[in-house]
């Protein structure tokens, strides 16, 4: 049936849920000063000059952190670089943060961390792209540590694994087999992806505990963002969306991650380190097929409807940002370490699942003896709902 | 194909979306009914004795409902009192040709069929509408009108349900639908099997966790009648991102459907965030979220 007006559904409130596309007029000022030219425009309608972009760009970093009064003066934040131009920029805003003379400073204590895992590119390629690395943080008068997803997962203990120099780090072609061999084969791609994410979620944190760091900053931009929140609804993970997709990821006690960038698109960091002349290390993007994994198809998605409709992803954030976690829960999954949901009494999806799944299973007699009074919904052990794939 | 998971010694002849099982034509019947069942009985959705309206258009979903609702409000004596409700909104080449399915429907079930007509109601069919205003907002009136309708059709049955074909695909769609419109007041009411639309005849949804491919399935292999033809007017545009978003995450792992409904369920709104309230339409008294509502406007 035509599902238009359920749920008063009105088609004309979509002006006011989805705006489409302006076009700038390229005779005006910018929009902040009124007097300068602009030079790049935002979310196609907004126009800067190259001296407000800049202060808004700043500014704006500052103040997401700001405004969550998280960190206090010298704790030490380790600080994840992923290659491209959030991490050059990220980079770049902590250290013109610190090095400010105002009472604005910066007073916490950095300390960037790289994980290599390009295995799909040659050993010499990759070699060469942790030198980059090493170089550009050095030159942001950063302390770095170098490490490797292969040797992470291969060893128990994080601290023989973090190297200052990039030649002490060991890459082998069989790192690929290694990655690929530490996941349960049976996983569709999707849920491998998911596996893998949820594990290097937890290195960083095992890795920032290592190094005395309260606080994790991941470079994820509003795209990264606004991608991860349909994914993790597409996976079942809504009850906890605001730990992927909001500011702060609190499901440590110890160490908070937080995403000081997940108010920037590409464009505006781009622009930022354009402006201040700085050169993002680069790689050769690994060929995804967007039509394998549902983590590759949110980000074609997102990306794309975000081209029509320049909304889309400050949409989806703010729709993030007014979920919460509920009532605090006391228990914990064993695997992602995400608070457990308490089950209530209304029938839910997970159990409809269930039960299909227990009726397809039931032969003809058992069928006939017991109905559906014999279905028991099995009560599942410390996993969330996301996580009880893994369960072996 | 594999043998049926359900051991009953035949080969199947269709793999399940919702779990992957296998299963033979007889199991199959059996487990589609089995849960549909288990939902009405788990989510309590019917008190014994009632009266319940059936929305009709005489697509997949409503003709497969009816007929299961029958089935097994005869199988598990719900002791409902089951009728059709259909709207004719006045669209020629589409609602005449499928309220002949519906009628149809009626003679093969042997339940009686109320139809409300927009010509009745309100005085135009949606031809003469388009022919007035044009295609562009249409398909918002037609809603508008056929909320309305649908409520005015259960008070005059004096019914104490309105049961809707919406399938887990639909809920699904509207999840995320509601998402990219950053709607959260309709997120977070979306995946209520039970909705009051505040008149205070509740719409449940017997088929909310059955899948739209098992629907089509249980309809081709039961040979029911139903009517497959979309709206003449323009197909919902605004819809169409979520649906296609589905579609794609479907064929990738079609678990998905189930977990984007799981995801609704458990979504809890921050407790500081506004929220828009419905209220009603100053001139016809009926739920619209403005002042005056579409239909009146």
């Amino acid at each position: 049936m035509c599902s238009i007006g359920d749920d008063n559904f009105e088609e004309l409130d979509n002006l006011k849920y989805m705006p489409a596309k302006e076009k700038p007029s390229p005779f005006s000022k910018c929009n902040k000063c009124k007097e300068e030219i602009p030079i790049v425009v935002l979310r196609s309608k907004d126009k800067y000059c190259r001296k407000c972009f800049l202060a808004g760009a700043t500014h704006k970093f500052k103040a997401t952190l700001g405004k969550h009064k998280l960190i206090r003066p010298n704790d030490r934040v380790l600080v994840i670089h992923k290659c491209g131009h959030p991490s050059t920029a990220l980079l770049h805003f902590i250290r013109s943060g610190l090095d400010l003379e105002t009472h604005k400073k910066l007073r916490f204590e950095p300390v960037v961390l790289f994980i290599e895992e390009f295995t799909h590119l040659t050993v010499t390629d990759r070699s060469e792209i942790l030198k980059a690395i090493e170089k550009e943080v050095a030159c942001f008068n950063f302390q770095v540590y170098l490490t490797s997803l292969a040797k992470l997962i291969t060893t128990n203990s994080v601290e023989t694994e973090l190297h200052a120099n990039f030649d002490r780090l060991e890459m082998d072609e069989d790192d690929k087999n290694v990655i690929t061999k530490f996941v349960d084969q049976q996983l569709n791609e999707t849920n491998k992806n998911d596996f893998l994410n949820i594990t290097r979620q937890k290195l960083i944190v095992k890795i920032a505990k290592h190094l005395n760091c309260k606080f994790i900053f991941t470079p994820e931009i509003s795209n990264d963002v606004a991608s991860q929140l349909l994914t993790d609804i597409s996976l079942g993970r809504g009850s906890t969306v605001s730990l992927n997709a909001g500011f702060c990821d609190s499901r440590d006690e110890t160490v908070k991650i937080l995403r000081p960038l997940r108010l920037f698109d590409l464009k505006e960091l781009a622009f930022y380190n354009h402006l201040n002349s700085l050169e993002p290390v680069t790689y050769r993007k690994r060929d995804e097929n967007p039509y394998k994994s549902v983590q590759q198809l949110m980000k074609k998605f997102v990306n794309e409807l975000q081209v029509n409709y320049p909304a889309t992803v400050t949409t989806i954030l703010k729709t993030g940002d007014k979920l919460s976690l509920g009532t605090k829960p006391t228990n914990k999954c064993d695997f992602c370490n995400a608070p457990l949901e308490e089950e209530g009494p209304e029938l839910t999806s997970a159990e409809s699942t269930q039960f299909s799944h227990w009726v397809s299973t039931q032969t003809p007699a058992e069928r006939r003896l017991a109905p559906e009074r014999a279905f028991n919904n099995p009560t599942c052990d410390n996993y969330c709902f996301g996580c009880r794939k893994f369960r072996k | 194909m594999p043998p049926c998971s359900a051991q009953c010694g035949k080969n199947a002849i269709l793999k399940r979306p919702k779990t992957g099982d296998t299963l033979c034509k007889e199991c199959f019947f059996e487990a589609f009914e089995n849960e549909i069942h288990f939902t009405i009985t788990r989510a309590k959705l019917f008190k014994p004795g009632s009266k319940v309206a059936i929305a009709a258009s005489g697509g997949k979903d409503s003709t497969v409902l009816a007929y299961v609702m029958k089935l097994l409000n005869e199988k598990y004596d719900y002791k409902l009192d089951l009728v059709l409700l259909s709207i004719d909104e006045g669209i020629t080449g589409y609602r005449d040709d499928s309220l002949d399915t519906v009628k149809q429907n009626r003679d093969d079930y042997g339940m009686p069929l109320k139809i409300m007509s927009y010509k009745d109601l309100y005085g135009w069919t949606m031809d003469e509408i388009v022919a007035e205003i044009g295609r562009k907002n249409n398909c918002t009136f037609c809603g508008v009108f056929r909320r309305q309708a649908l409520d005015r059709g259960a008070a005059l049955l004096n019914v104490d349900y309105l049961a809707t074909g919406h399938n887990a695909d639909d809920i699904a769609e509207t999840v995320l639908m509601n998402i990219l419109r950053g709607d959260l007041a309709r997120l977070s009411r979306c995946t209520s099997i039970i909705t009051d639309s505040g008149d205070g005849i509740p719409r449940v949804k017997p088929l909310k966790y059955t899948y739209e491919k098992e629907i089509v399935m249980y309809a081709y292999f039961r040979k029911l009648v139903y009517f497959s033809t979309e709206c003449v007017f323009a197909p919902n545009a605004y819809r169409g991102h979520a649906r296609v978003l589905l579609k794609d995450l479907e064929k990738i792992d079609p678990a998905v459907i189930m977990n984007i409904i799981q995801s609704g369920e458990s979504l809890k709104i921050n407790e500081n965030a506004n929220m828009p309230t419905l209220q009603k339409c100053t001139r016809c008294g009926y739920v619209s979220s403005q002042d005056v509502c579409k239909a009146c406007e």
